[in-house]
């Protein structure tokens, strides 16, 4: 299982999403993605299209309008 | 699941003195406009009110035309679909009752019926591409702007400055619109009419959405 940090802060939606799409394409099932926003927006719809798309997800939030997406890869 | 890559919280700085400031500023602020201006002090409230459920709901008009191309998620796409319904029924009650008391002017109408024409589709074209590359259309580059992030500052001033150029411009623009169709729905096929056309649209485009977000997605969440 391996770990992977996507860092996307100050980057405005959909910026966040688009990449933590193609970082998850290319990772292995098992594997865990953290991405780090500061965009309210991506805060939604990053969680949001990682649970329709069935993986694991978590959301912490690390300061204030800081927050880790914690993407574990089941498939 | 493992978290042990996620960092420390940190130390957070309690900000309620400060909004408790705010809160008393702006009470005071609001009795000032309503000395001065019952209507603006009105206003003010409800631009507070819709600023802070557009924040805590984090409704998006950009993601509702964009996601349906990223991702393929319609969630926010049906929720502007459901507001617009509720509007809907609001906007008829007022006009009607202006309509059945005789007004020759039904509220709103005086200035807001659009012309359908070439500035329309141009402004609807520029206006999508500009809001998907800012991140934000302009209530929600408002809202981010309140929420402290830096981009969407950028994005204010350049979203006030093209609004003054494209009202520098305005004269240019309505030669455009001479001569094409300004719609009110009522006008046309009555206000039953009216109602029943919009919300069989409403419906229709409610289906497609979930439909889309099936096919796209394979989830009808």
């Amino acid at each position: 299982m391996k770990e992977y940090r996507l860092d996307c802060l100050g980057e405005a939606c959909p910026i966040p999403l688009i990449k933590a799409e193609k970082k998850m394409e290319t990772m292995a099932v098992s594997d865990v993605l953290i991405v780090m926003i500061d965009h309210s927006c991506a805060m939604k719809n990053v969680p949001e299209w990682a649970r329709k798309q069935g993986h694991n997800v978590d959301i912490e939030e690390v300061g204030d309008g800081e927050w880790e997406v914690i993407i574990e890869k089941v498939k | 699941m493992s978290e042990k890559g996620v960092s420390k919280r940190k130390a957070k700085v309690s900000q309620i003195p400060y909004a408790i400031v705010l809160i008393v500023a702006l009470g005071a602020f609001i009795n000032f406009l309503y000395s001065k201006n019952p209507n603006i002090a009105v206003a003010l409230i409800f631009g507070l009110g819709f600023g802070y459920i557009l924040q805590r709901s984090r409704f998006c008009f950009t993601a509702a035309f964009r996601d349906l191309w990223l991702t393929g998620s319609t969630s926010l796409t049906r929720a502007v679909i459901l507001a617009i319904a509720l509007a809907t029924v609001g906007f008829t009650v007022i006009k009607f009752k202006a309509f059945l008391a005789g007004a020759e002017v039904i509220p709103g109408n005086a200035h807001s019926i659009g012309a359908i024409g070439i500035p329309l589709i141009l402004g609807g074209i520029m206006f999508g591409i500009g809001m998907v590359i800012a991140g934000g259309c302009a209530s929600g580059t408002l809202m981010r702007v309140g929420e402290g992030f830096t981009m969407q500052m950028i994005s204010l001033v350049f979203f006030v400055a093209g609004s003054l150029w494209g009202v520098h411009d305005m004269t240019f623009w309505s030669k455009l619109n001479v001569g094409v169709p300004r719609i009110f729905l009522p006008d046309t096929f009555g206000w039953a009419g009216a109602l029943l056309i919009q919300a069989l649209l409403l419906l229709g485009t409610y289906l497609a959405a979930i439909w889309w977000q099936k096919k796209k997605m394979g989830s009808t969440e």
